[in-house]
């Protein structure tokens, strides 16, 4: 597989909102895990196990390319403190991706693999106007993790694996609205990461034919900005000098993940698994812009986040119908990184309930994987005075609610 | 594809026909407006230049859409609220009475200008007597500039007719919404309203004249008069059973007509080493010796910290440079602002002991004019009145059952830490603060839609209704040129 051939690919199909993990998380990795609410860690599926957990890359059998893409359809409610105006997103979908090629000898106890995927991402566009267009716009955060992976079996109960990952791509556009005294402006931050690696590393214990257990890690990127454009329009002249900044720069974390899993087979044609998610978004403390020149008398710009570390469990399991049809259903909840008086217009979080319905069809060596989530962001609200109580008040008080459908389509090719 | 339908779920899935649906949430059925116990069908305004809408020294088209009482009337419409006609000024005459423009700030200064086109002044207007484009249509903001709660039951207070024997007690304002030749007093005219709900902010000018002319001018109204005109004005408003809301008088020592102008100068002062002014107070006549001379401290002028304690009017800003000068500039302004013949201006100064050629403000023979500051002593007596007036605007309100929005707790918050709308800042700084106009004394159109908010959120506590807020960020704090 043509490494630059998959950068290019990632380019185009890139991104995707804030879609079925707590803060900017995204975990639409593998389309059969897709449709099982997510497990994975626990299970030897297929090679998106580079993903969930690269020790279980070893126990799978057949070497394969899988290519998978995701539309997320973000709906978004919010109404101000005060108000009774709704306010919904400019709708846009956007579409994750996932490759995984895995490779190795027929009986041999190694597999090999390149796993690329897009672990961190979001994109809300607010309404012309909203009350919070001084905080935010319109975000855009894109990831793509390129993930070259080894995974040895040790015995043939137990298999390790890792994986060098490679912050390949990463990008932030972030505006917003400038508060003038007669008028707005309009501030446009824009910026791609530098490149920087990390890993992912994972143990996988199947002890008997009914049971197995994994344990998985990926490890903390700090995204780094250097030299983004800063853009201003709609300053009036009155204002100009005020806003001299051309060039910004800022570090967002992409938080370390840790994450166990048991899958249960009580019968042939039946996997069952179970998941646990540890986020530490704890070391996301602020979003800090340092600017080259000042921006209304300022040369950065620091926002509390405070966010705090986060759980997710997962259930799902699957159901071999016939040779070639599987089904698949699954659930998750997920619990905030963002406490009470932190929310921001840029992940309008909240616990999140998960329900995945998926299905597999298998002509031969080709298989066709087929997911669809919906995800319920619950409703959260946070007044002025939670606000004024964390001084936070350069976010908005109101309500917000999510809800988020992300169908999903995937091609696998055995050999 | 842009049904509602669509738009609230879009069909996901024809990939897999699972019926899930991306449905768009809706939050609204949460917050619908409701009346509660109160009934907006037929809303009315009573008040001074703030329920008028008036800003930047004057009232004008843009200042009357964005009063707050316009702002409520559009927000009561969810909740059964009915039309709300204010005597808009037209197309044409769009800019009223005129009023002050930022032309831009030079040295940090900002500078000022009138606005003189597209008037509404009629024939016959003098600057003594401006006469306004009569509006005798039925309106429901009755709102009048300069009105005091003492003028209430002044009868032929809207009536040139009578003329010039009514000239200390004529309103150009009120004879504007009065048909010709009527002597109807205020009071009987909000009588006649029948509202199924108001808003009374009357009263402010019962402070606030004799505080912007630095004690100089303007009686301070004695609270048994007002406390009896108030209990009027609420049995009229309540005498079908309306509801309503009263607001009570924001101390105004904490506006930027005082605060502004004081710590640049002590600033100054204090790097000249000048240890303190000699200043007039009161109004009494008498030279030197006769006791209206004060001295105050450099240290005692009130800055941004609020250290000390003398307070410097926005109008006295261009004659403080004049300081230690020999000038009779600053009293050649004070006399003019008496509207009396240019010829009387020697015996004027005999009559306060007015030297012009002695330095100014810092020698007894010509100190800086009473009207430039309001002094520790004249703040006491602002402060008296104030509280005693609230407490009157408070007891009557609670004995009718209305709603309270507690104007001076409210402002003097504002003053202290500022408020924050929609993550936007706002304070009580001059110019840049966002919420008051270049008069330093009238909000701005973003001031107005906080105070609105304000009221709605009292209204909402008091009467069990659900009415919505507005954001306050829609509207402008000073306008700047372009």
């Amino acid at each position: 597989m043509n490494f630059k051939f998959l950068l290019l690919a990632g380019g185009t199909l890139l991104s995707s909102t804030a879609a079925s993990a707590g803060g900017y998380q995204v975990t639409l990795a593998g389309q059969k895990n897709n449709g099982m609410g997510g497990v994975g860690v626990g299970l030897s599926l297929d090679q998106a196990a580079m993903f969930y957990n690269p020790g279980a890359l070893a126990m799978v059998k057949d070497r394969g390319v899988q290519l998978g893409v995701n539309a997320t359809l973000a709906r978004n409610a919010f109404v101000a403190e005060g108000g009774s105006q709704q306010r919904q997103l400019r709708n846009s979908t956007v579409t994750p991706f996932n490759l995984y090629a895995g490779f190795g000898p027929a009986e041999g106890k190694f597999r090999a693999g390149i796993a690329v995927y897009t672990p961190f991402g979001s994109k809300l566009q607010y309404a012309n106007g909203w009350e919070g267009r001084t905080s935010l716009t319109d975000i855009t955060l894109e990831s793509i993790y390129v993930q070259p992976t080894f995974s040895y079996a040790i015995t043939d109960q137990l298999s390790i694996g890792a994986g060098l990952m490679i912050l390949a791509y990463g990008s932030v556009n972030l505006q917003r609205d400038i508060p003038l005294p007669d008028s707005f402006g309009h501030i446009e931050l824009d910026g791609k990461a530098e490149n920087k690696v990390g890993y992912n590393a994972g143990i996988f214990f199947k002890p008997s034919d009914k049971l197995s257990v994994g344990i998985s890690y990926r490890s903390k990127i700090d995204a780094q900005v250097k030299d983004g454009d800063v853009t201003f329009t709609n300053v009036s002249p009155s204002f100009a000098s005020r806003f001299e900044a051309t060039k910004f720069g800022a570090t967002l974390p992409l938080p370390a993940t840790t994450s166990i899993g048991i899958g249960i087979m009580p019968n042939e044609n039946l996997t069952i698994g179970l998941d646990a998610n540890f986020v530490e978004w704890s070391k996301y403390r602020v979003l800090r812009f340092d600017f080259d020149k000042q921006v209304n008398g300022n040369t950065f710009s620091e926002s509390k986040r405070f966010y705090q570390d986060a759980l997710t469990f997962r259930v799902g399991g699957q159901y071999k119908l016939t040779s070639g049809l599987t089904v698949r259903a699954g659930g998750s909840y997920d619990m905030t990184p963002v406490k009470d008086g932190y929310v921001t217009p840029e992940t309008p979080d909240n616990d999140r309930i998960s329900g995945t319905l998926g299905a597999s069809y298998s002509f031969g060596k080709f298989g066709v994987d087929l997911s669809s989530q919906f995800v319920s962001i619950q409703k959260r609200t946070q007044t002025q005075q939670d606000l004024l109580n964390n001084g936070t008040t350069d976010r908005i008080a109101g309500t917000y609610k999510t809800n988020i459908v992300i169908p999903g389509l995937g091609l696998n090719y055995n050999f | 594809m842009t049904t509602s339908l669509f738009r609230k779920c879009a069909p996901v899935v024809a990939l897999m026909g699972l019926g899930l649906t991306a449905c768009q949430p809706d939050l609204e059925d949460d917050f619908t407006p409701s009346a509660g116990t109160a009934d907006f069908s037929r809303y009315i305004a009573v008040g001074n230049s703030l329920t008028a809408g008036y800003s930047d020294g004057g009232l004008y088209l843009e200042g009357q859409l964005s009063s707050y009482p316009n702002l409520l009337a559009g927000q009561f419409r969810a909740a059964g609220g009915g039309d709300f006609v204010q005597p808009l000024f037209q197309t044409g005459q769009e800019n009223g009475s005129g009023y002050l423009r930022l032309t831009g700030i030079v040295n940090g200064s900002p500078v000022t200008a009138p606005v003189t086109t597209n008037l509404a002044l009629r024939a016959g207007a003098t600057a003594a007597r401006p006469l306004y484009t009569k509006y005798t249509e039925p309106v429901n903001n009755l709102a009048v500039p300069n009105i005091r709660l003492s003028d209430i039951e002044t009868a032929g207070f809207g009536n040139t007719q009578t003329s010039p024997s009514n000239a200390l007690t004529f309103n150009s304002y009120f004879e504007r919404i009065t048909p010709d030749g009527n002597n109807q007093t205020y009071l009987a005219r909000v009588a006649a309203s029948n509202p199924t709900f108001f808003t009374n902010w009357l009263g402010n000018n019962d402070v606030l004249g004799f505080a912007t002319a630095g004690g100089a001018a303007n009686s301070l109204t004695p609270t048994a008069t007002f406390t009896d005109k108030n209990n009027k004005v609420i049995d009229a408003l309540t005498a079908n059973g309306a509801k309503g809301l009263v607001a009570t008088i924001p101390n105004v020592t904490n506006i930027p007509f005082f605060t502004t102008v004081g710590p640049a100068f002590k600033t100054t002062l204090t790097a000249a080493n000048v240890p303190g002014l000699v200043i007039q107070t009161g109004a009494a006549l008498g030279g030197p010796a006769s006791g209206n001379r004060k001295q105050i401290t450099t240290a005692d002028i009130r800055d941004a910290s609020g250290n000390g304690r003398q307070l410097f009017t926005l109008i006295s800003s261009p004659f403080l440079t004049l300081l230690n000068q020999r000038s009779g500039r600053a009293w050649r302004y004070v006399y003019s602002q008496s509207g009396q013949p240019a010829a009387g201006f020697p015996l004027f100064l005999a009559a306060y002991g007015i030297d012009t050629t002695a330095t100014f403000g810092t020698s007894a023979g010509n100190p800086i004019p009473s009207l430039f500051v309001l002094d520790d002593v004249e703040q006491g007596q602002v402060l008296t009145a104030t509280t005693a007036f609230n407490a009157a605007i408070t007891a009557k309100a609670n004995e009718k059952g209305l709603a309270i929005f507690d104007a001076n707790t409210f402002f003097t918050r504002v003053a202290a830490s500022g408020i924050v709308t929609n993550g936007v800042t706002n304070n009580a700084n001059f110019i840049t603060g966002n919420l008051f106009s270049l008069d330093g004394v009238h909000p701005t159109p973003r001031g107005y839609a906080i105070v609105a908010n304000e009221m709605i959120s009292a209204i909402n506590a008091k009467y069990g209704s659900n009415i919505s807020q507005v954001n306050p960020n829609d509207y402008r704090g000073v306008k700047f040129p372009q």
